[in-house]
């Protein structure tokens, strides 16, 4: 029973992303321009019609729409990711780095803002309907409903402009080369990352820890000196679980792609930055490539919160 | 009891834990402010929104790699200061048989940054990667009268050109048509993943993609060694961050765009200012109606205030332009049927036309310049009170190329690049049988035979008869609506000294500044 | 038989939830202004630019200041809000009814068709919404229609997951069951049986995805792929505003103080719903 489980999970996921290959591969020949205009711009028009077909072909685009699929799912099915003109690397090793940073950023932002929202959700739940509850839950809203790119910019205006601190403008470090930099450089995008995570998390928090003021464990662990907060903690910990995990998978997937504007306005190497690249020079493989790449591990995160979900609550079969 | 003991000794685990978090979050925040990591006083950051595409010189067209390969590679001549021509890897040059033959006369003792020597096998081969079709390179239209390259010393190089062509020695300035090494070029080394080999005043160290390139200085320069030891040109995408680096001292020089940015650069800095070669068209369609009538385009051409456009869109950092841009040959802004704004003329034109109003679409980039929405709302703006309805049809960059290749459009909002000669300029949008006429979308018998004389006569007053003339053509048919051009902005450290911004925005002139 | 205690309505408990009401209260807010807008009432005309008055901090005649045209910040943050509400209702009123009737559908039905169901949504659900949007605003064009498709096309997937959800569990109940038995029509079982079931978080959701896609419409147009100037939108004017607000606070402070106010009333009002809607919260 379990095989088949995982085996029909397996095609399912399969002919997910067979349908988003196909689905990038039309999309970018939907849009209009290709890697000749992209990369050269108004001055394809000085070349001669001579030199145009020589350079179809150094891009690869001069084969049928069929042939440009297999050729490239043939290869990326091998390994081979494909070529980025404009950066003289492979896509594959140019995503390795650019990944690199999109995932730190992702997790840290998400730790943080896991964190956070826990911590405020306890401190809003501890006493309902007082102050602290309501700036906690305005706390909630306003990391919420502030947009990211205004933080950002809010951010680097102050700190930059005021108090001459930007370490962004600085070269990128990886944690590797030199740690205490790159804690910099991640430091406040990771934050205005995690304010986002924050709000849902925080509202979860508190609300399961509201249930629980009620219920009877928890009387009966009061009335034998167990501290409530002990209590409260743990039960916390096992029913916002789900949703919390749950809600990380894909928030983690939304910040894989969703930190664009954060990565641009910070300067961070990552993995929007070189889609948005690729996609305004018409480097079809290399958008092709790390949108598979993207989706890949979406599904799998998706997959394995799902997996831990099942493991959690007995109550779904 | 116990209760009580419990209670205290949660409360004092708190107060602890507070005056702990506290402590490490002062130390943090001190630290962060203090751990500014050292660097070499000497040593050069720019900051820039795009990073380079490509290391083949011959193919590049984003400005950036231009600027950046302009510090590693070497042209026969370089526009420098005054904007004029100048020696460079040719020591001179002279003119025969008509302005049919070009023999150039190169430098001695110039080596690549291998250590090899130039010479004139060097420069044939260049060339001849250039005029190959397979290489793809732009600059190929500018030089196709080359008809044969003769080297008859190591020293010198004769062009033999299929028609007079005195503009030519233009076109020999820039990256696009650096010299190579015929060693490299021989060997297919050249571009892709191979590092960059110049005669430039530094030498290329590295490119790590999407954040920054590596140069240091060439100690052996025909010029003299530059002062500045190393340069690291980094990313930092966006122009509101580039000011912040600056601010914060982590770059010390940067080109900046958007005129509300430099709006915003305070007195720590420095800003350089050069009007620039470039140039801000509305591009009409001729054959597409409603602005294939004359009458049409002048009635748009008469209600649209250059001043205003360039106070608004520019925020005042700009001139008014016409046509051509060539310093030697500037355009006479006056000379145009309506040199300011003159609403009862267009109107005149309108009814010539048989209308009382009119609307139109406008084809505009929403990322292809800092500036293009805020120009284009301003035009829209000022045609709504001559009765003119201007449709804005805004896309992103990457899709407007191939529109305005197309010539896809009715009209469209320019920002086009401006060159030292005007031949090198114009010949390509407004002869019949240049690359761009297509989208120029217009062209005539007078035109070509100016052009031509542009071309071949070496006498200035000739050549500028002839392109007084183009000049005029082009205004009094409203063939495009020349609008203005911006300064190019350079905002330094104080401390940067000697360098002289050109209006071609070239990098070059780093070589002789210093970081004191 | 019939009860003799009366069932209080959903309205009933809305009304006692304090987030409900200032959320309800905000959200009402948002719609008066943005009618205020939609009639032209507003003190300037929101494209007319006053060249002599650029950058004017708030004044008795511009209550929020002018941007760099001269044009008035208070009107256009007023059509800017009534530009996000159309948007956002548009796309996601297309959002839930597609979505919804292809998660009904496909859950009520099964086999093949919810598997495409499934996999459709998933597809989506995984694309990165910057790519489809740009594909989206570039084949079809950038009018609002346009941008709310896009808008639209990224928030299916969750609705068809809201909506299917309570359908797998609800057509394997025996009221359910015993309907299709006596023979009663697909169509009839759908409406009566089923969708009642599913309409309260679907109603949840509306109030969520309504706050999302002014967020989205906010973040499309600082890219540059939402409204196109000069029409006024809140997040065109916060994009504007990056280059402005350094010596213009004006220009940043208001527009993202409409979007806040926009997504903090809807978020309650979703939170309200969610209180008063499911009976199992209906007593905390």
């Amino acid at each position: 029973m379990k095989t088949n489980f995982f085996f029909s999970k397996l095609l399912s996921v399969l002919l997910t992303l067979f349908g988003i290959s196909i689905f990038v591969f039309v999309v970018l020949r939907v849009i209009p321009g290709d890697t000749i205009t992209g990369t050269l711009g108004t001055d394809t028009g000085v070349l001669s019609p001579e030199q145009i077909d020589v350079l179809k072909q150094y891009y690869g685009i001069d084969k049928s729409l069929f042939g440009q699929y297999t050729s490239w799912m043939g290869s990326f099915l091998k390994g081979d990711l494909g070529f980025s003109f404009t950066t003289g690397l492979s896509v594959a090793k140019l995503t390795q780095s650019s990944l690199a940073v999109t995932a730190e950023l992702a997790i840290l932002g998400t730790v943080l803002g896991v964190i956070m929202g826990i911590a405020v959700g306890m401190f809003s739940a501890r006493k309902p309907g007082s102050v602290r509850d309501f700036a906690g839950q305005l706390f909630g809203l306003l990391a919420l409903a502030i947009p990211g790119f205004v933080l950002s910019t809010t951010i680097v205006a102050v700190m930059a402009n005021k108090f001459h601190y930007f370490p962004n403008g600085l070269e990128y470090m990886t944690p590797w080369r030199n740690p205490w930099m790159n804690f910099q450089q991640m430091m406040f995008p990771a934050l205005v990352l995690g304010i986002a995570v924050a709000a849902p998390v925080m509202r979860t928090t508190r609300s399961a820890l509201l249930e629980t003021v009620d219920k009877d464990f928890v009387r009966t662990a009061h009335g034998k000196g167990v501290p409530a907060r002990r209590v409260q903690f743990k039960h916390v910990l096992r029913n916002s679980l789900i949703p919390i995990v749950t809600m990380t998978g894909i928030q983690f997937g939304y910040l894989l792609g969703g930190a664009v504007i954060v990565e641009k306005i910070f300067a961070l190497p990552g993995m929007g930055r070189q889609v948005l690249d690729a996609i305004n020079h018409r480097e079809y493989a290399t958008v092709q490539s790390s949108v598979m790449i993207f989706a890949i591990l979406f599904v799998t995160i998706n997959l394995v919160t799902d997996l831990i979900y099942r493991q959690i609550d007995p109550r779904i079969k | 009891m116990a209760i009580h003991l419990i209670a205290l000794k949660g409360a004092l685990v708190r107060i602890t834990k507070k005056i702990a978090f506290s402590a490490l979050a002062t130390a943090l925040v001190a630290g962060l402010m203090i751990a500014q990591p050292a660097k070499a006083a000497t040593d050069l950051t720019i900051g820039t929104v795009l990073d380079i595409d490509k290391l083949d010189p011959h193919t590049s067209t984003n400005f950036e790699t231009i600027r950046d390969l302009g510090l590693v590679y070497g042209s026969l001549v370089e526009v420098g200061s005054g904007n004029v021509i100048h020696p460079g890897l040719a020591s001179s040059w002279v003119f025969s048989n008509g302005g049919k033959t070009l023999t150039l006369k190169l430098r001695s003792g110039v080596k690549f940054h291998d250590g090899t020597a130039f010479d004139s096998a060097d420069v044939k081969a260049t060339l001849e990667r250039i005029l190959n079709t397979a290489t793809g390179a732009v600059a190929r239209s500018n030089v196709s009268t080359i008809a044969s390259i003769a080297t008859p010393t190591p020293s010198q190089v004769v062009l033999t050109l299929s028609v007079p062509n005195v503009p030519i020695l233009a076109a020999l300035d820039g990256v696009n048509v650096a010299m190579l090494s015929s060693d490299d070029i021989a060997a297919g080394k050249v571009g892709g993943t191979n590092k960059p080999n110049g005669t430039g005043p530094y030498k290329f160290v590295s490119w790590t993609a999407g954040q920054q390139v590596k140069l240091s200085a060439n100690t052996s320069y025909w010029k003299g060694a530059p002062t500045i030891p190393n340069i690291t040109i980094r990313v930092i995408p966006n122009e509101a961050s580039i000011l912040a680096a600056l601010n914060a001292g982590t770059i010390q020089f940067a080109a900046i765009t958007d005129p509300l940015i430099i709006k915003q650069v305070g007195k720590n800095l420095n800003v350089i200012k050069t009007p620039a070669l470039q140039y801000y068209a509305l591009q009409f369609n001729t054959k597409v109606a409603p602005l294939n009538d004359v009458n049409v385009r002048l009635a748009i051409q008469c209600a649209i205030d250059r001043n205003e456009f360039v106070t608004t869109a520019l925020l005042g950092q700009g001139a008014i332009s016409g046509p051509i841009t060539s310093p030697a040959f500037k355009s006479d802004t006056s000379a145009r049927p309506c040199p300011t704004v003159d609403l009862a003329k267009s109107k005149a034109y309108l009814a010539a036309a048989g209308k009382t109003s009119l609307t139109f679409k406008v084809l505009v980039t929403s990322n292809g310049w800092a500036t293009s929405q805020a120009m284009a709302q301003n035009l829209k703006a000022q045609l709504a009170k001559a009765n003119i309805t201007m449709e804005l049809d805004i896309t992103d960059q990457a899709t407007y190329v191939p529109r305005w290749l197309a010539a896809d459009f009715v009209a469209t909002l320019a920002n086009n690049g401006g060159r030292i000669d005007p031949d090198t300029m114009y010949t390509r949008y407004f002869t019949s049988t240049g690359n761009l006429n297509k989208v120029a979308t217009y062209s005539s018998a007078t035109l070509d035979a100016n052009f031509l004389l542009g071309k071949s006569s070496g006498l200035k007053a000739v050549r500028t008869k002839a392109y007084d003339a183009i000049t005029k053509e082009l205004e009094d048919n409203a063939v495009w609506v020349w609008l203005a051009t911006p300064y190019e902005y350079r905002v330094t450290s104080k401390n940067l000294r000697n360098f002289t911004l050109l209006a071609t925005g070239s990098y070059l002139p780093l070589r002789d500044a210093k970081l004191s | 038989m019939t009860s003799r205690v009366k069932e209080k309505s959903w309205l009933h408990y809305y009304l006692r939830s304090t987030s409900g009401v200032i959320g309800a209260i905000l959200v009402f807010l948002m719609v008066l202004l943005s009618l205020i807008a939609a009639f032209k009432l507003y003190p300037h005309d929101p494209v007319l630019q006053d060249i002599e008055n650029t950058l004017k901090g708030p004044s008795g005649k511009y209550w929020f200041g002018t941007d760099q045209f001269g044009r008035d910040i208070f009107s256009r943050c007023l059509d800017g809000m009534r530009r996000s509400m159309i948007v956002s209702i548009f796309s996601v009123a297309i959002a839930t009814v597609v979505g919804v009737t292809l998660g009904i559908l496909g859950g009520y039905f099964g086999r093949w068709f919810d598997s495409v169901v499934v996999r459709m949504s998933d597809v989506i659900f995984a694309f990165p919404a910057i790519l489809l949007a740009l594909a989206i605003v570039n084949s079809l064009g950038n009018s609002w229609i346009d941008t709310s498709l896009a808008i639209a096309v990224v928030y299916t997937p969750i609705f068809i997951r809201v909506a299917r959800g309570p359908v797998l569990s609800t057509k394997e109940m025996d009221y359910v069951k015993s309907a299709r038995i006596l023979g009663f029509s697909s169509p009839r079982i759908l409406v009566s049986h089923i969708l009642p079931n599913v309409l309260a978080p679907i109603v949840v959701q509306i109030a969520l995805s309504l706050s999302w896609a002014i967020l989205t419409e906010s973040g499309l147009s600082f890219l540059g792929l939402g409204t196109q100037p000069p029409n006024a939108s809140l997040g065109l004017m916060v994009s504007d505003a990056q280059a402005l607000a350094a010596f213009a606070w004006w220009t940043l402070a208001f527009p993202s103080l409409f979007i806040t106010i926009a997504v903090v009333g809807l978020n309650l009002v979703g939170d309200g719903l969610r209180d008063s809607l499911d009976p199992a919260r209906r007593n905390s």
